[in-house]
């Protein structure tokens, strides 16, 4: 059989804002699908967006209710979402109650209703929920397999795309049948790690396409279930080629040192202690893309973005004007109980919106802290993700970290995360001759000829100030106590 | 379609809707002058609607509620009761008013006009606090023509 000849299965849209990624493009039409999870998990909402999004007059959704929350609470509740439209009720979606016949009587009269129901209204969308409640009365398990074999194949048959919602734990995947017929299976997790509130959603299983494995974090908003994959939606875009172009600092003597300018679509790591000025350094570096026409996003956790713009302009940087044109977006990401897929999707969608080629990340240290407790165990894979992603594309990262700063070591990063970047630059306070002073050094440098020079500089009124020729007098500057070179040196001795 | 006479917000305006309900289906059934079968219909309308998506339960303890409440305000619906699938019964019928109640001026064709527009006007305003008035109005669409939502039709549209 040729490729033309392969059947076509349309995806329809779940309704969930990043869910359409996760399930490889929108869900397969006329699939018969679980919605598991515990009470809470969101489980009721997610079908109604999808319903909400694919129910019209011509093909309506039936949306059974069974045993649990009352249709009329559920309803008043669900409504507060901003996907719900009533007009769509009942010409679009209808909802039906089978407690009676469920109660009243066994599954083969429950299966007689759906039909009559379906039969009727020639549904696109049919919902159950919650399944559970309506085969919990004791049957045999013949029974029970034959009532779902008998639905899925029914409703399969109406070309009805079907969920099926329960409260089911993980244990029971192994026996219960209902999980064998299913074509799709989709299970909401919900956890409290210390104070936060952790929600995964997984899928579990899906015939016919790939989905994105894992585990992807769920949030629920005033708009609904919104998803954030795992791989940030940026994992089918093809990666660019490596280009040999150089993005300056704006700082002539940092940029000799960095051979003209960091490589377009590198990672670099700016390191130092507090007050070494790595913040002054990522705004040279982004107000330096806007004024080479270079769009560009900041994302700060430690600052408001007006102290930042601020700050910027009285080093003589406008990062005013590039925000009211477009050019530039600060992003604040500091609420409760983030994660780190959801501050990650905030960046990435700032990133697309505006086309940015610079990105700053100012501080990690305050990235780890906005987040959630139960996340912060994710955060070198989910930055290692991102970093991937963006770069990828073509995006410069430049992130600040600050270290604690040792007279016995030089450390690049509290995080182990040298191996996530093409450039380190360290910047560290020494002394020298009586005076804190600061120098910077080019750790490395990937695919680029670096400087190996150490260099003063300054954080003047117009930034981050390289002094002089490379420190040739000294000796242990990484260490932030060198000892001059030339001991009868009347300075040293002074 | 004009919506401003869909504004339920107040009693008054749900008791106008109920009267326009009513009058649409005294009409439609032509029972002029038999306002229980008007009310009966209006009633059965929204229990068919409404019980199919709350079920027969659900639409059971709104309904005894609305008529609880109803019966607070129009006595003649004294000897109203529901049945256990929601369906009303007893009214109309002639029953003596137990001594609690004081004695209610104007025909009995009054008070059950009153009593119907009562229990239909609570069952309303039930319905408006628990879905909200669009999708109230959205459901009683469903169930009766656009004409009866159009605010000529409407007592407040018409004193306006």
């Amino acid at each position: 059989m040729s490729i033309q000849e392969k059947v076509t299965i349309n995806k329809l849209s779940t309704g969930v804002p990043g869910l359409d990624e996760i399930v490889g493009g929108g869900l397969p039409e006329f699939s018969f699908n679980i919605i598991a999870g515990a009470p809470g998990s969101g489980k009721t909402t997610l079908a109604h967006q999808f319903v909400f999004a694919n129910a019209t007059p011509e093909r309506p959704a039936l949306y059974f209710t069974v045993l649990g929350e009352s249709a009329i609470k559920m309803l008043r509740y669900q409504q507060q979402y901003t996907f719900f439209d009533p007009a769509k009720l009942p010409g679009s979606i209808r909802f039906i109650n089978l407690s009676q016949v469920v109660l009243e009587k066994d599954l083969g009269a429950v299966l007689e209703q759906i039909t009559r129901e379906v039969e009727k209204s020639n549904p696109a969308v049919v919902v159950v929920d919650s399944f559970r409640t309506m085969v919990r009365k004791p049957q045999s398990d013949m029974d029970l397999q034959s009532f779902i074999q008998r639905l899925a194949l029914f409703l399969a048959s109406w070309q009805a795309t079907t969920f099926l919602i329960g409260e089911y734990a993980e244990d029971e995947l192994r026996d219960n049948p209902i999980f064998t017929v299913a074509d799709g299976l989709f299970w909401l997790r919900q956890t409290t790690e210390r104070n936060s509130i952790v929600r995964k959603l997984q899928i579990v299983k899906l015939r016919g396409q790939d989905s994105v494995p894992g585990l992807h974090t769920f949030r629920i908003t005033d708009a609904g279930v919104q998803a954030f994959s795992r791989t940030f939606g940026l994992t089918a875009r093809k990666r660019n080629p490596p280009s040999d172009r150089r993005l300056c600092f704006g700082i002539p003597e940092l940029d000799k040192m960095l051979d003209g300018g960091v490589r377009e679509g590198d990672s670099v790591l700016v390191a130092g202690s507090s007050g070494t000025g790595k913040s002054v350094l990522a705004t040279q570096f982004i107000a330096e893309g806007v004024r080479h026409g270079e769009p560009g996003i900041v994302a700060v956790f430690e600052e408001r973005p007006e102290a930042y713009a601020e700050r910027a302009t009285s080093l003589g940087l406008d990062l005013e004007t590039p925000q009211k044109d477009g050019k530039l977006t600060i992003l604040y990401l500091r609420p409760l109980d983030l994660s780190v897929d959801e501050t990650m999707h905030s960046i990435l969608d700032a990133v697309q919106k505006i086309g940015a080629k610079r990105l700053v990340i100012d501080s990690l240290a305050g990235f780890e802290m906005a987040l959630s407790p139960g996340f912060r165990a994710d955060f070198r894979e989910s930055l290692y993700r991102m970093i991937f992603a963006l770069t990828g594309i073509g995006v410069t990262i430049l992130s600040t970290v600050e270290v604690d700063e040792s007279f016995t070591e030089f450390p690049f990063s509290t995080y182990s995360i040298s191996f996530l970047t093409d450039d380190i630059i360290r910047l560290r306070y020494v002394s020298i001759d009586g005076q804190l002073r600061k120098i910077m050094v080019v750790i490395k440098m990937r695919g680029g000829n670096h400087a190996k020079d150490i260099r003063e500089y300054e954080i003047t009124s117009k930034g981050v100030v390289i002094l002089g020729k490379r420190l040739t007098d000294y000796q242990g500057l990484i260490s932030g106590v060198p000892v001059h070179s030339d001991p009868s040196d009347p300075e040293e001795e002074s | 379609m004009n919506d401003a006479g869909l504004d339920m917000t107040t009693s008054s305006k749900t008791r106008d809707l109920a009267r326009r309900l009513l009058a649409y289906e005294a009409v439609a059934g032509k029972t002029s002058g038999l306002e229980e079968a008007a009310t009966l219909r209006v009633y059965e309308k929204l229990r068919q609607s409404l019980g199919e998506f709350v079920g027969i339960a659900g639409f059971q303890s709104l309904a005894f509620r609305a008529l609880t409440q109803a019966k607070s305000e129009a006595p003649g619906l004294w000897a109203v009761r529901l049945a256990t699938d929601g369906s009303l019964q007893g009214l109309g019928e002639f029953q003596p008013q137990p001594e609690e109640f004081e004695p209610q001026l104007g025909s009995g064709k009054d008070q059950t006009s009153e009593g119907g527009a009562a229990l239909i006007a609570r069952l309303l305003g039930l319905l408006l606090i628990f879905l909200g008035e669009a999708l109230t109005l959205s459901l009683l669409r469903n169930a009766w023509p656009d004409e009866v939502f159009d605010d000529r039709n409407s007592t407040h549209g018409r004193n306006a």
